[in-house]
């Protein structure tokens, strides 16, 4: 991954995030540098993975114009509870994983987004990848001064959370895969993992990282193992990054203060009701082999329920599968 | 069998002062002997972690009631998994383990990770100290409470 530093061509980018054509001249005077510095800021805006287009006579311009995040209009998209419950909220330019960054903070209520995160965590290791303004990845971290749910619940909870947020924008498809698959028509639109740290009974500090695909460059998107879409692709149109994100912070606090309480049962029925394979044939690879069911939705714990040719069968962990017959 | 079942039994035993029992259930049993060949200098309400028996050979692996047994008979600080889960030793597979034996480790150190449904959880180590053994092998699931680590 190139070593480009959007927080040092932010400015730049600002100007250019309208997809208009603007003069290397106009550039100079807007920002106060010499031709050759504005150069050497076109040029790595492409590092970032952004296409830039140079016409003769007229100038530069983002091929796909950005929505650069913005804090007040995240806030606007909260109310005045979820505001309550967030005490900070961080947009940073580039990151490594906003989910390692909020993990070693301490407190509660901190909310962190970035505009290119370079080595985001999947599960098992496996990258998410995330280039510039393409999408949204917020981490948002919780303190639990008493752990009176299981942890594990967590994430399937913050599913429901997710779905509930692209939900509440219009999105009315979306769904889950279990655990916590946010997918859309079978791709994956969005991924979710939380993190946690901390004793059994004591408080324990949790963070929630949501990588959302909004408008993947194709360039990009090549090195994608899986189905994906994003919201570009299944809107038809450019959907606003800041009122998504500050959709999906409302959504989160609000879960997680629910979750303090009532746990994942709270959140049980929601999640059946917003799973993609109930009642369909899926297949679990678990640790000790593959099994094919029927999609049963879950437990209280979290764990996928499958009717299989003898009986019920409940699996804590194990990747789905949906068999297409 | 599940390991809860078995801590379970292990109680019953000690709070009722039988010597021994064997149970059957479907294929499984399980025997759990209160008199073992290891004189036990401790009281008997605290057996995990008192005894100066050396630590047997053959603790990796196999969960169930193998490790229910050597976890009366290990010394120094046990950590256990506080979910059910799999067990990673590091960050992303091929990386360098958080923890190897006789390894020195802080207060706070992360020594694995326990993963449940995509949820990361880092283990920290709770007392300083030099890692003795690891109970358990990358990409093995784990049980609630099943020593994983042994400090001394």
């Amino acid at each position: 991954m190139p070593r480009a530093d959007p927080g040092r061509e932010l400015p730049l980018l600002e100007i250019l995030a309208d997809g208009r054509f603007y003069s290397g001249e106009q550039l100079g005077k807007l920002l106060g540098a010499s031709r050759t510095a504005i150069l050497k800021g076109l040029h790595s805006l492409g590092d970032l993975g952004l296409e830039l287009q140079a016409v003769r006579g007229k100038g530069y311009r983002l091929l796909r114009p950005v929505e650069l995040l913005r804090h007040d209009a995240i806030i606007s998209r909260l109310n005045g509870h979820s505001r309550s419950l967030l005490n900070e909220l961080e947009i940073l330019p580039r990151i490594d994983s906003t989910n390692r960054y909020l993990l070693e903070r301490s407190g509660t209520g901190l909310a962190c987004f970035a505009e290119y995160q370079h080595a985001g965590r999947g599960r098992g290791g496996r990258r998410w990848q995330s280039p510039f303004a393409s999408g949204i990845c917020c981490s948002v971290r919780w303190q639990f001064d008493r752990v009176a749910h299981p942890l594990s619940g967590l994430s399937l909870a913050a599913g429901v959370w997710v779905v509930d947020a692209l939900r509440a924008a219009g999105i009315r498809e979306a769904g889950l895969k279990w655990p916590n698959d946010v997918l859309y028509g079978g791709a994956k639109l969005a991924g979710i993992l939380v993190e946690a740290k901390g004793e059994m009974a004591g408080s324990c500090q949790i963070v929630i990282g949501v990588g959302l695909n909004i408008d993947m460059p194709p360039v990009m998107a090549s090195g994608i193992e899986q189905p994906w879409t994003d919201l570009k692709r299944v809107t038809g149109r450019q959907p606003g990054r800041n009122r998504i994100a500050g959709l999906l912070l409302h959504h989160l606090l609000t879960g997680l203060s629910v979750y303090e309480e009532k746990g994942l049962p709270g959140f049980q029925a929601r999640w059946e009701t917003l799973d993609c394979t109930a009642g369909r044939q899926v297949q679990i690879q678990h640790a000790s082999g593959s099994l094919v069911g029927t999609a049963q939705g879950i437990d209280e714990r979290g764990a996928i329920c499958l009717r299989c040719t003898d009986g019920f069968r409940h699996f804590h962990s194990g990747e789905v599968t949906l068999r297409i017959r | 069998m599940d390991i809860r079942k078995v801590k379970k039994l292990i109680e019953l035993l000690e709070e009722s002062g039988i010597a021994e029992i064997e149970i059957h259930e479907g294929e499984e049993s399980i025997r759990i002997s209160r008199t073992s060949q290891v004189t036990v200098a401790a009281p008997p309400s605290a057996p995990a972690v008192t005894t100066a028996s050396p630590l047997p050979e053959m603790v990796t692996g196999s969960g169930g009631s193998a490790s229910t047994a050597n976890e009366t008979e290990m010394s120094g600080h046990v950590i256990k998994s506080p979910m059910v889960g799999t067990f990673y030793s590091a960050a992303s597979p091929g990386a360098q383990p958080f923890a190897s034996v006789g390894q020195p480790i802080e207060v706070g150190d992360t020594l694995c990770i326990i993963e449940a449904m995509k949820l990361m959880n880092q283990i920290e180590a709770d007392k300083a100290g030099v890692v003795k053994a690891i109970l358990v092998e990358n990409g093995q699931p784990v049980e609630y409470n099943q020593p994983l680590f042994v400090i001394e």
